[in-house]
């Protein structure tokens, strides 16, 4: 585990000599100062259409879940075929943002879009860590049953009343994954707390922006009240019954963007500047394209990411080992663990795209802000989970005296372990993150398939979308092969992570 | 049930047999005969092969055995019923068996209601057993060997997380659940008080297999020694 | 919980069916690209819309968007009918629509311009002449698919100084808007930008602007811009001569809080013709293909 850990490091500090790095600081201080302002004095009298938002948020995020959790559980039933594996690990290595804008042309901008843009991906994580949770369960009760049961009553019996209560736990703990999917999807357009957050931010009205986020992290510690397993059904309902479910769904929407849109583009270029739609086969001109876009593109997209992950996630491992003993009662009273929590629940909650645009205020432009933003908002996750798990360490009366004694030879050896698990899980989300972080002007991959969408060449973005799955795809093997080396596992603690602990 | 069978005769036998387990071979030239009405005990240091040896055996006629599992491999989460009620699985249909999950039927119950008496449960029949304590789970794995029916019941280590008293209660029940009872144990005690016929197992092979009362000090320090 | 699972999906498959059975409403909407002032685009529109409805005889909606991709990709599934598109939207919309046409533009889009404005620690003057000295800076644009915060900006770059921006500048940013572009050059984050003059006016008089930090630095040639697209199918659905009638009604808009939500002094005719240098333009930098 110390030698992996140690690759990792070495990697990402040579990622950090090769990437693009600098520190061009200038005055940041009259924008912070209002931004300041903004803060000490969040205007909750004047948000437009909060209600509304604060509605959406929620049910998005609810009703993608259901959906997500059933289709999830069926995949995992069947998680040990190939292609079933693959097609998971497909929807969702493509981040909910690019969803929505695949969804968008089909159905519209409207709830049925930010629904379908959580369900879809949270289905392949679900199937993926249910089914991982199955084959880690216990299997020897299943072996105890008579030979001759059939392989449904072996699972109701032997399997599932063993693992239920770590798939609710772990469905609950990403239900606040699925509100801040929901609230993000606001920044391109749909109506979630996210819409009206990045609009207040983006015009500078910062005593907005504040109350938005101020209600956002209260939305979110207050997950643990409102959204028990047992009442869960009856937001649901509402949400069912009160969402707009009003879409633009066309026929000739779905078949314009499956069987031109997004066709390679010297299909279509004879009959695009006539009017005609034509489409013709130049079997050539198609190579000519897709090597085009590879190497002007993909290639300089995937450099970039690839640094920027590296160094990022390295940076969330060091902050989560530095950070975590704070928001654990074996080391801190309750005060400190408290406030602790409180910061995690901000950096969490806080979209990485103002986190971003915070550093790149105070740093200028580079990956710097970039780093920043996402080792931040990760690290603040990995190291809630890791105190948590270390929480529920059994202990000794006579452990070590002394908090770094006690760090290091009672804490870290024991969490090590889940640590590693949970980070690698961490590092295709990373990837995935570093997605939507444009507005730096690093060209990693989110950025070429952001242009590539705003100049309506819809076919580049797709095929970008495509290899940045790929890439994802293989960092998600290459991690899964990793933890089966070292035998390590998150999911042992994940039953004792999330909001769900209080209810099980 | 082999009702062809008349007391006394050979249920399960196994002749100059070599046994296998992952890979390695842990029990060497092995003959053993165990016939109807047999109360078999089986000892020896740890690492001696009794667990491997009590599975071959159940191998031999699986249909006609009922395995008593040590209480971890009951499922916590699920009642007293169910726990005993999964030891016929294979009698019913999925449809029936997920029926009977989420809301036990009237026939089940009944067939399980005088196991359930049998065993002093009736009040933790719809418990969760990961509530109940350690004999009265081990109780529930009897209950699931008896409710699974056969003519052969094999235990594998039943007392081995009990204090005395418990384990005393248990052996009872063990040795009276079947007609022929094979039980794995580490309690030399337990075996001598339980069991007519003792086998003692040492680097995979047999050591001894005498009747209780031929059982000598010596032959058991020469086994542990 | 267990037992909270039958009504999920009962109630998964009823709303499927309620999904599928929803017939697409003949409502009229129309859209703006989100490019000032997004906080109140639903107050600034939806009084358009009631001026519309009223004026048309039909029920007319306004759609909000995100982002300038968002109203293209609109218009081009008919999810709204009409649009108040950025010169480069407007033509990306038109190309993927067949048939449709820009029926008005403001009276300032004839003869639109972009500023570039520097961080005062370039040193960077106003001046007639197009400031060499930018090679070598930081430089930001405003979205991705703006003609003045992108396109323009970058075609006269490309223009005077012969080579794209990224070989031009040590770091090429997108802020999202005009508005971003300004707060992010006043503060230094970055050392150039390329606004939107009308933003930009506009910032200034709200006193947003601090003129001992920020100044502009050069004035691009002029060029056509915003516009009012009809999608070409819209005769057919509602009637014979329902675009002249909207392009009449947008032409007659003389109420001075409506024109403010633009903002423009009035509308004036328009057509396809006139927005064929952006399509050069778009072109020669490789945005349209």
């Amino acid at each position: 585990m110390l030698r992996t850990s140690l690759y990792f490091l070495a990697i990402a500090c040579a990622a950090f000599f090769l990437a693009d790095i600098s520190v061009t600081t200038l005055d940041p201080w009259q924008e912070f100062a209002r931004m300041g302002r903004g803060l000490l004095t969040p205007d909750f009298f004047n948000l437009p259409d909060f209600g509304q938002a604060l509605f959406n948020t929620v049910s998005f995020a609810l009703v993608g879940l259901t959906i997500a959790v059933v289709l999830g559980a069926l995949l995992s039933l069947f998680f040990e075929s190939t292609p079933v594996r693959l097609f998971c690990s497909f929807i969702r290595a493509i981040h909910e943002l690019f969803w929505a804008f695949i969804f968008m042309p089909i159905v519209g901008l409207n709830s049925v879009c930010g629904i379908l843009a959580i369900a879809i991906p949270y289905s392949g994580i679900f199937a993926k860590v249910y089914a991982e949770i199955r084959q880690e369960s216990d299997q020897r009760p299943a072996e105890a049953l008579p030979p001759a049961s059939t392989r449904f009553s072996r699972f109701c019996y032997g399997t599932l009343p063993l693992i239920f209560g770590h798939l609710k736990d772990y469905t609950s703990y990403r239900f606040e994954c699925a509100l801040r999917s929901s609230a993000i999807l606001g920044f391109i357009g749909l109506p979630t707390l996210g819409y009206h957050l990045e609009t207040a931010f983006r015009e500078g009205l910062y005593s907005e922006a504040a109350a938005l986020l101020y209600s956002f992290y209260l939305l979110i510690i207050s997950i643990r009240i409102w959204a028990r397993a047992k009442f869960i059904v009856i937001p649901l309902l509402i949400s069912c019954l009160f969402i707009s479910w009003e879409t633009s769904f066309s026929l000739v929407g779905l078949s314009r963007f499956f069987l031109y849109d997004i066709l390679p583009w010297p299909m279509r270029a004879e009959g695009f500047y006539v009017g005609t739609g034509e489409l013709v086969l130049v079997p050539l001109e198609l190579g000519k394209w897709f090597w085009d876009i590879v190497v002007s593109q993909a290639l300089p997209g995937i450099w970039n990411t690839m640094l920027l992950t590296q160094i990022a996630l390295v940076a969330t491992a060091l902050f989560t080992l530095a950070t975590f003993a704070f928001a654990s009662r074996r080391f801190f009273s309750a005060r400190v663990t408290g406030c602790t929590y409180l910061l995690f629940v901000v950096l969490r909650t806080t979209p990485e795209y103002i986190l971003a645009y915070i550093f790149l205020q105070l740093w200028g432009p580079s990956m710097l802000p970039a780093i920043a933003a996402l080792f931040l908002h990760n690290g603040a996750i990995l190291a809630y989970l890791t105190a948590n798990n270390v929480n529920a360490l059994e202990s000794t009366f006579d452990a070590a005296q002394g908090r770094f004694n006690r760090y290091l030879y009672e804490v870290l050896p024991r969490c090590y372990g889940h640590f590693l698990a949970f980070l690698f899980y961490r590092w295709e989300v990373i990837m995935r993150e570093s997605a939507i972080l444009g507005i730096l002007g690093i060209t990693t991959l989110g950025f070429y398939i952001d242009s590539a969408i705003s100049r309506d060449h819809l076919d580049t973005a797709l095929l970008l979308i495509c290899i940045t799955a790929g890439i994802n795809m293989s960092i998600d093997s290459f991690s899964q092969v990793i933890r089966k080396r070292l035998h390590i596992s998150g999911h042992v603690a994940s039953r004792i992570i999330g909001p769900g602990e209080s209810g099980s | 049930m082999n009702a062809s069978l008349g007391a006394g005769d050979a249920l399960l036998s196994l002749r100059h047999e070599d046994v296998a387990y992952s890979g390695k071979i842990a029990l060497k030239n092995l003959t053993l005969t165990i016939a109807e009405g047999e109360k078999v005990a089986l000892i020896g240091p740890s690492g001696a092969g009794k667990t491997t040896l009590l599975r071959r055996l159940y191998q031999l006629d699986p249909n006609n055995c009922a395995f008593v599992h040590q209480h971890h491999v009951l499922v916590p989460q699920l009642s007293t019923f169910h726990n005993i009620y999964m030891g016929r699985l294979d009698h019913y249909s999925s449809w029936q068996n997920l029926i009977n999950l989420l809301k036990p039927t009237r026939s089940a119950m009944q067939e399980i209601l005088p196991i359930v008496q049998k065993l002093g449960l009736e009040e933790k029949m719809y418990t969760r057993i990961g509530e109940l304590s350690g004999g009265q789970q081990q109780r529930v794995g009897i209950g699931r060997a008896l409710y699974q029916g056969g003519s052969i019941i094999m235990a594998d280590e039943p007392v081995s997380s009990l204090d005395a008293l418990q384990s005393l209660e248990i052996m009872q029940l063990l040795v009276e659940a079947g007609r022929t009872v094979v039980a794995a144990l580490h309690s030399i005690d337990l075996s001598q008080r339980f069991f007519h016929r003792i086998v003692g197992l040492k680097h995979g092979s047999i050591a001894f297999d005498l009747p209780v009362r031929s059982l000598t000090e010596d032959r058991l320090s020469r086994l542990y020694g | 919980m267990k037992k909270a699972v039958k009504p999920e999906i009962l109630f998964f498959l009823l709303f499927s069916v309620l999904v599928s059975s929803l017939s697409q409403a003949a409502e009229f909407t129309f859209t703006a690209i989100p490019d000032q002032d997004t906080a109140r685009l639903e107050q600034r529109f939806s009084k358009v819309a009631d001026y519309l409805t009223d004026a048309l005889g039909f029920e007319v909606r306004y759609v909000p968007v995100k982002s300038y991709a968002a109203s293209v990709q609109a218009f081009k599934n008919n999810q709204v009918q009409m649009a108040w598109f950025g010169g480069l939207s407007g033509v990306q919309a038109r190309l993927a629509v067949p048939g449709s046409v820009a029926v008005a533009q403001g009276m300032e889009d004839v003869r639109f311009r972009s500023y570039l404005i520097a961080h005062h620690s370039t040193d960077l003057q106003k001046s007639k002449q197009f400031p060499m000295e930018i090679v070598g800076k930081t430089f930001t644009f405003g979205s991705k698919g703006s003609t003045s915060g992108r396109l323009m900006p970058e075609y006269f770059i490309r223009e005077k100084l012969g080579k794209s921006p990224e070989e031009l500048f040590t770091r090429v940013g997108f802020s999202g808007d005009h508005s971003k572009t300004i707060a992010l050059v006043q503060s230094g984050s970055y050392q150039i930008g390329a606004v939107n003059f009308k933003v930009w006016q506009k910032e200034l008089e709200a006193g947003r602007i601090d003129p001992k930090k920020v100044t502009v630095i050069w004035e691009t040639p002029e060029y056509p811009d915003y516009n009012w697209t009809v999608r070409g199918s819209v005769d057919q659905t509602y009637g014979a001569g329902t675009i002249e009638k909207i392009q009449q009604a947008l032409l007659a808009i003389d109420d001075k809080a409506l024109l403010a939500a633009f903002p423009r002094q009035k509308f004036i005719a328009a057509d396809n013709s006139m927005y064929q240098p952006i399509l050069d333009t778009g072109r020669a930098i490789g945005i349209f293909r």
